[in-house]
């Protein structure tokens, strides 16, 4: 099998303001200075894991439990302090549905856009665009704005870009969480079908059903390093009983 | 491939942020003229018989001025925006070269100052001045576009760790607009001469003007003062944003 994504022993550290009691003067000199008190928060604490392809890992936990942050630190978002990752392959990154759409364009410039995101070429976009909007339903909106758009279009939207710039290695996180049945079913088939052609999926979702139901492995993390690892049943039972 | 991936996606932001700016707007691309139009009709009725008195075709001189200002000032009032307000959640969501986020931006002043310098095309056909000089138009503009980006990428990058710069700069650039020979020449003010030797747009003003209007050849520190502060921009630009970059999405 060959390995997708290696990760070793990766950490990551934020500063993050907080308030505690001050006395007076620090309080004044806060005040003037617009800083505030900073501490480190440990993100991600020596994580290792790999992801071969072929392969869907599931990731879950508690909010603030470092999903996200692993997932950015993936994708080259955010840079790590310590340890290693290595990703084989083109990363489409879906974070929060947000692929730099624009609310007050219309449709067909946003696909435009997101896709040069992507790193899709002008040409290649042209060809892939009715498939786009074919696999997301919007046929009749093409040249609607944005802001007129339902959460679940928008997500319909993102999803269906992100699975046509040709993924490699697909960081999906929490975007299932606005579409309706039919579209998670339809989601779910395509992205098996890419993973059978050699891709590998991280997936961070709430949905605790769907992980179960997809995904070959999961994760789960608590404050910022991984408690249990192993089949998909077996973890999200353990982790039902434990919520 | 690289590179051409990066281009693409940089033309594609300033398309988009082309269009938004025209978004919902009734008179469009009207705009880019009208706001230069009316700031060159002020200032030369105000001026004309005083400040333009000596200067030979003073209304082309002051129009060339407003319009090479205006390319600097919107590029860069922009870049102090784009990576903190516009694309700050993009940022975070996603790796992409930020570089292009800049470049976007400046392709798009450039869209803007074309349709500026067609209104300045207009006026030379009105005051039946020789066309020759355009010629050398793209080589001039093409150095300008390198200082600005340039210059964009060191203000991009250092607003995300002051926030403040944007306020900052907006003062700024109305300074350098005062200080810069637009609607007045230097004459023999020696300070203010001094001054300007080290503001860039001095060189970049002075250069079209001597080219495009009068048809003559500029002096040569004029065209080396171009090229070094173009190239100077271009390195410091991209080492600063190169340094910062990493940590943008931290720091949004």
């Amino acid at each position: 099998m060959k390995k997708r994504i290696i990760v070793e022993g990766v950490s990551k550290k934020f500063k993050i303001g907080f308030k505690k009691r001050e006395s007076a003067l620090s309080r004044i000199i806060h005040l003037f200075s617009g800083r505030e008190p900073k501490k480190t928060l440990e993100a991600l604490k020596d994580v290792s894991f790999k992801v071969d392809s072929g392969e869907i890992v599931g990731i879950i936990g508690k909010n603030g439990s470092g999903k996200s942050t692993l997932l950015r630190t993936i994708a080259g978002i955010y840079k790590q302090d310590k340890g290693n990752i290595k990703a084989k392959g083109k990363i489409i990154s879906l974070i929060n549905l947000n692929i730099g759409m624009h609310h007050r364009l219309t449709m067909e410039n946003n696909i435009f856009l997101c896709c040069s995101l992507f790193g899709l070429s002008h040409r290649e976009i042209r060809e892939k665009f009715d498939s786009i909007i074919e696999f997301s339903e919007l046929r009749d909106f093409v040249s609607t704005k944005l802001y007129q758009f339902s959460n679940g279009m928008l997500q319909r939207l993102a999803f269906s870009i992100a699975i046509h710039c040709t993924p490699d290695i697909l960081l999906l996180d929490e975007i299932f969480e606005f579409g309706d049945e039919k579209f998670k079913e339809k989601s779910a088939e395509k992205i098996k079908e890419m993973v059978r052609k050699g891709a590998c999926v991280v997936l961070v979702s709430h949905d605790l059903r769907m992980v179960e139901k997809y995904c070959h492995r999961v994760i789960l993390m608590t404050d910022g390093a991984i408690k249990k690892e192993g089949k998909a049943k077996e973890i999200v039972k353990g982790y039902k009983i434990e919520v | 491939m690289k590179i051409r991936h990066f281009l693409n996606l940089s033309f594609e932001i300033a398309k988009s942020s082309f269009k938004l700016r025209n978004e919902g707007s009734y008179l469009g691309i009207f705009w880019y003229l009208l706001n230069p139009l009316l700031l060159f009709v002020l200032l030369l009725l105000v001026f004309s018989d005083r400040l333009g008195n000596n200067i030979p075709s003073y209304p082309l001189y002051l129009l060339l001025g407003i319009i090479i200002f205006n390319f600097f000032q919107q590029s860069t009032l922009e870049s102090t925006r784009v990576i903190v307000r516009d694309y700050g959640e993009l940022i975070k969501s996603i790796n992409f070269p930020r570089e292009a986020l800049v470049l976007g931006i400046t392709l798009r002043s450039v869209f803007s100052h074309f349709f500026e310098f067609i209104l300045f095309l207009f006026f030379m056909l009105i005051f039946k001045n020789s066309m020759t000089g355009l010629i050398f138009y793209p080589i001039i503009l093409v150095f300008l576009f390198v200082f600005i980006f340039g210059f964009s990428l060191i203000l991009s990058s250092l607003t995300v760790y002051f926030i403040d710069l944007d306020n900052i700069w907006n003062f700024f650039v109305r300074l350098v607009w005062l200080a810069t020979p637009i609607f007045y020449s230097i004459g023999g003010q020696d300070r203010l001469f001094i001054a300007n030797l080290f503001n860039p747009l001095y060189y970049f003003i002075t250069l079209s003007r001597e080219i495009i209007i009068y048809t003559r050849l500029p002096e040569l520190w004029i065209i080396f003062g171009a090229l070094f502060y173009a190239l100077s921009a271009l390195l410091i630009g991209m080492l600063v944003f190169n340094k910062l970059k990493v940590k943008f999405a931290e720091m949004l």
